[in-house]
């Protein structure tokens, strides 16, 4: 375990990747909203939740072996702004360490924030190499669907804007070294408006 | 003018925290952070392997009786700004709806509304859309980056 939980933030649009590294008291959820919500000329994610854990379940039976042979690429996620986060779970767990109970408070007021109302928002989880590829990806979906989960209640996020998604060790950050804990993080992906807003303040799926 | 001092009221409840009878709720941030530390103790011993979320408050509640009396006192705090900011964010739609087609002439729920709610004097405002909006946390957020 590290002493210092760093944060990893990726304001990734298009090929531009911008990368700092914070100390976990100075994690900043306007800064992060900020970041989530610069989504012009943003794509709209052309996949379901389900087809992306199919592709990955795909690609191991496609790609065999201890590790993958390259980082799987989601050429769909690409163009999306998008977040990188760290969350200390429980070893082989799903269990959120009290260490990261901050972090998962800043996401809930990000994903509050007014700029980012009524967007939705993929939570995929990743793993270092440490274990079978497929367990990983078990494990990541679980860890995704507990941040999720914890999202909603007691952080009020709209259960209909969060889809969580477990993609194992498949895209390693840090190939080189696949158990380096750089790999194991948690990526917030804006997946483009859900719910729009009327006149009056009801919501309705935007056309 | 009448903006800054609202600024200004709103940092002072700020700094009141969450014994000031809740006057202004804490970011979540803020507010699941005194758990982990406050109660950093009692979850290890009590709620250990219990997930963030649903059943670690009903791990609180359940065991509340052999928690220290930090941890209960924090919890009770806590959750309460919690509920109360997230009850805030999801219903100030409804609440306000008349206040914000009357004073800022905008759809309801984008960043340029909250601009123009927190630049509102506290008086223009029905009491309950303005406590529902320092309720949110919004006042006091950056709409625009």
């Amino acid at each position: 375990m590290k002493l210092h939980h760093s944060l990893a933030i990726g304001a990734l649009l298009g090929a531009a990747v911008v990368t700092a590294a914070l100390a976990q008291q100075s994690i900043n959820s306007s800064q992060m909203a900020t970041s989530l919500a610069n989504v012009s000329g943003n794509n709209k994610l052309s996949m379901t939740g389900a087809q992306m854990r199919q592709a990955v379940l795909d690609y191991i039976r496609d790609n065999p072996g201890a590790l993958p042979p390259r980082p799987m690429s989601f050429p769909q996620l690409e163009g999306l702004t998008q977040f990188v986060v760290e969350v200390d779970f429980d070893f082989g767990s799903a269990v959120i360490r009290p260490s990261s109970y901050r972090t998962v408070g800043a996401i809930a007021d990000a994903l509050h924030h007014p700029l980012l109302l009524g967007y939705g928002f993929l939570v995929i989880g990743h793993t270092d190499s440490v274990g079978g590829r497929q367990s990983n990806v078990v494990l990541s979906q679980r860890r995704a669907e507990a941040i999720r989960e914890a999202l909603i209640e007691p952080f009020g996020v709209n259960p209909a804007v969060l889809e969580a998604v477990g993609m194992g060790e498949e895209q390693l950050r840090d190939p080189a070294h696949p158990t380096s804990g750089v790999n194991r993080r948690v990526q917030l992906v804006n997946v483009g408006k859900k719910f729009c807003f009327g006149r009056s303040g009801e919501q309705f799926v935007c056309q | 003018m009448k903006r800054a001092s609202f600024v200004l009221a709103s940092l002072l409840l700020t700094v009141g925290g969450a014994g000031a009878a809740a006057a202004q709720t804490m970011s979540y941030a803020d507010a699941i952070s005194q758990i982990a530390t406050v109660c950093k103790n009692d979850i290890a011993r009590y709620c250990k392997g219990v997930p963030l979320g649903p059943r670690l408050r009903a791990c609180f509640d359940a065991n509340a009786a052999r928690m220290s009396p930090q941890c209960q006192q924090t919890t009770g705090a806590v959750y309460a700004s919690i509920t109360r900011r997230a009850t805030a964010q999801r219903d100030i739609g409804d609440i306000c709806s008349a206040d914000i087609m009357r004073l800022c002439g905008t759809s309801f729920a984008d960043a340029n509304l909250v601009t123009c709610m927190a630049g509102l004097a506290p008086q223009a405002m029905s009491p309950r859309c303005y406590q529902t909006f320092l309720d949110t946390g919004w006042a006091t957020e950056k709409a625009r980056p």
